[in-house]
């Protein structure tokens, strides 16, 4: 009896033990998850527009939505969470990058909050953001903090569909420190750029 | 639980390029000549990360941007109201500053730099061309606006069609988007003419009086000829009203019904140009952001456009290197049929059926292209130049090393960042930047 208990013991260790390296070596599926799954999940991160009562804003907003979702402004705008980036905090940004070029930045928050979004801008002062990386009070954005170059290929009329969408995005309060100084390959020698994962944001 | 997917989204696309702003200054001026230091550093704050320190129009955001920045060291500038070939004067060149250049990056610094300070820059620009040293603005004169009317746009249709217009700007009665293709500027970049529908992208303004001088001084530097001798004067007037006439409405001012009709047509012309569509979204998708390599400041190594290389390394899943999306055969996208191409795109899965991870490249964003967008990045893609580099393939790590990370990862909740490294890891090695870039 006593010999079966620490049998029986010994089988749940040893199936502990698999189970946990099984854990371990499968999770996150990310390999054997079906495509479609992260197709999905890319696009459930992106409101629609249905709420959108105008129909002609609701269009020019579906237009900026394809623009934004296939520019995959994600990349950079997301909040990071333990468990990938937070879904109710689309655009609410907070990533951080240590860059060569341009010290410690964190993504910006693109949601029309008022405090700590972009609800006290002005379309122009976004698009300006957008097309030539200069704020309102004229400090550049060097483009490879953010790739405004890239984005001023955007025609004027995809720009403000662009602009139309942000304003329609659920608006988060989530405040986004300042850029710092620092280098990347001082962290890590050759490296050009770190990207973490974590949220350098303040909710 | 997985902080992976939060940890290396795929971030990394907003990555590689990194430019540096401020670099050494690379003009040599004689101390009588150097001028009062707070235009420089206004220069070299606000103008510099598009026409360079040296006003070479090579600054570090240049490489992005259609149509590229002015070269000022030329002394050919576009928007004048001086005769064709000449110097612009320091009004136009104010102007440029204060209103900008619409539908491109140049914006208009009104409200942002005070009027002597812009004044100060259009003169601060004319010390990089010799030009303006030796030679004149010659300033044409407007002669009185001819009030449009229908008569005077029906003369500016017809003078519209004997100054052949035409055959670069379309038949704009019905011309909606039919512009020439393959002109070229003199700085070799592709010059699009503009589509006379949409006048607020026109680079010099958009009323009449616009209109009429740039039919008058021409566009320097460009095929855009002045009119100056081979039209009467008035009817360049008439062609201005015909042009401003053709104005269609932007969408932020159609209907509903009006979006949809213009989105539909804007996908069928998009379809009869797949490679200019294609080009347009592979720019502003940004994908030289990985696809090309660069060095440690971030300048895009020579003759490696979309040639791949960059190194990025994940630690749990090991290290990957961009691909090759030149047309080269051997170790670009040439044997690769445009369903392989497509599905690595839009679905992560390489040409020998292998997966890759959701980031740093991010198919699930892109498989919300449309087939027809798809479509065209491909045609695209097929129009880059082939540049053989041998991209390794991604190195995985141990067993025991990958459990150990993933237990750190998993257990423990550490976050491992995406680290992206400089340079070309691919077989064609670092090529040493080219003069130019390297003072840029």
């Amino acid at each position: 009896m006593k010999r079966m208990v620490k049998w029986a013991v010994l089988a749940v260790v040893v199936l502990a033990a698999f189970g946990f390296v099984g854990f371990l070596y499968f999770v996150p599926p990310l390999m054997s998850t079906d495509p479609q799954e992260f197709i999905n999940g890319e696009a459930a991160m992106a409101p629609p527009v249905d709420g959108i009562a105008d129909p002609a804003v609701r269009a020019l907003a579906e237009r900026g939505r394809y623009v934004l979702l296939t520019t995959e402004c994600t990349g950079c705008h997301v909040t990071p969470g333990p468990q990938g980036p937070l879904p109710d905090m689309y655009l609410a940004g907070g990533r951080r990058f240590t860059t060569n070029t341009h010290g410690v930045v964190v993504s910006r928050n693109l949601t029309p909050d008022k405090e700590t979004g972009l609800a006290s801008r002005t379309d122009d002062d976004v698009k300006r953001v957008l097309r030539s990386g200069v704020y309102p009070d004229g400090r550049s954005i060097p483009h490879g903090a953010m790739p405004w170059a890239q984005f001023s290929n955007w025609s004027d009329e995809d720009l403000h569909a662009v602009v139309v969408y942000l304003r329609h995005v659920k608006p988060v309060r989530h405040a986004i420190p300042p850029p710092a100084a620092g280098a990347a390959d001082a962290v890590i020698p050759g490296a050009f750029e770190i990207v973490e994962g974590v949220d350098a944001g303040k909710k | 639980m997985p902080q992976v997917p939060s940890g290396l989204r795929r971030v990394a696309s907003a990555a590689v390029c990194l430019l540096l702003v401020g670099v050494a200054a690379g003009i040599a001026q004689s101390p009588a000549d150097a001028p009062p230091t707070d235009v420089k550093t206004l220069y070299d704050n606000s103008c510099a990360s598009c026409h360079g320190t040296d006003g070479r129009g090579h600054g570090p955001a240049a490489d992005a941007l259609n149509p590229k920045p002015r070269d000022f060291t030329r002394g050919t500038f576009k928007f004048r109201s001086t005769a064709s070939g000449s110097l612009p004067t320091d009004d136009d060149l104010y102007r440029a500053i204060s209103h900008g250049m619409p539908g491109t990056s140049m914006l208009s610094w009104k409200g942002i730099l005070t009027d002597d300070q812009m004044r100060a820059l259009a003169v601060y620009v004319k010390r990089f061309s010799p030009r303006f040293a030796t030679e004149q603005p010659v300033p044409l004169k407007a002669t009185p606006a001819v009030p449009s009317s229908p008569a005077s746009i029906e003369k500016g249709r017809a003078a519209y069609e004997s100054l052949a217009c035409g055959a670069c700007h379309g038949d704009a009665g019905g011309g909606h988007d039919a512009v020439a293709s393959g002109l070229q500027d003199d700085w070799g970049h592709e010059a699009v003419a503009p589509n006379l529908t949409e006048p607020w992208s026109f680079r010099g303004g958009r009323t009449a009086a616009d209109i009429y001088m740039r039919l008058k001084s021409g566009i320097n530097g460009t095929p855009m000829p002045s009119f100056a001798d081979t039209a009467r004067d008035e009817d360049l007037w008439h062609v201005a009203n015909y042009v401003v006439s053709l104005a269609r409405k932007p969408v932020w001012e159609m209907t509903a019904d009006e979006l949809k009709d213009h989105y539909a047509r804007r996908a069928a012309a998009d379809a009869a140009s797949p490679v200019q569509r294609g080009r347009s979204l592979v720019a502003s998708m940004a994908c030289g952001h990985c696809h090309t390599p660069a060095d440690r400041e971030g300048r895009a190594l020579p003759g490696l456009a979309f040639a791949g290389g960059v190194r990025m390394r994940l630690v749990v899943w090991g290290e990957v290197v961009s691909a090759n999306l030149t047309s080269d055969n051997e170790t670009g996208l040439g044997r690769s049929s445009d369903s392989d191409i497509k599905r690595a795109l839009t679905h992560g899965i390489k040409r020998d059926g292998s997966r890759m991870l959701p980031f740093p490249m991010g198919w699930p964003a892109y498989a919300h292209l449309t087939p027809q967008d798809q479509d065209a990045i491909v045609a695209y893609l097929r129009t880059i130049p082939a540049v053989k580099n041998q991209i390794p393939p991604p190195a995985r790590p141990g067993a025991l090393a990958y459990l150990a990370s993933k237990f750190q990862m998993l257990v423990r909740g550490k976050d491992f960042p995406i680290v992206i490294f400089a340079g070309n890891a691919g077989s064609a090695g670092n090529p040493a930047p080219s003069a130019a870039a390297a003072r840029r």
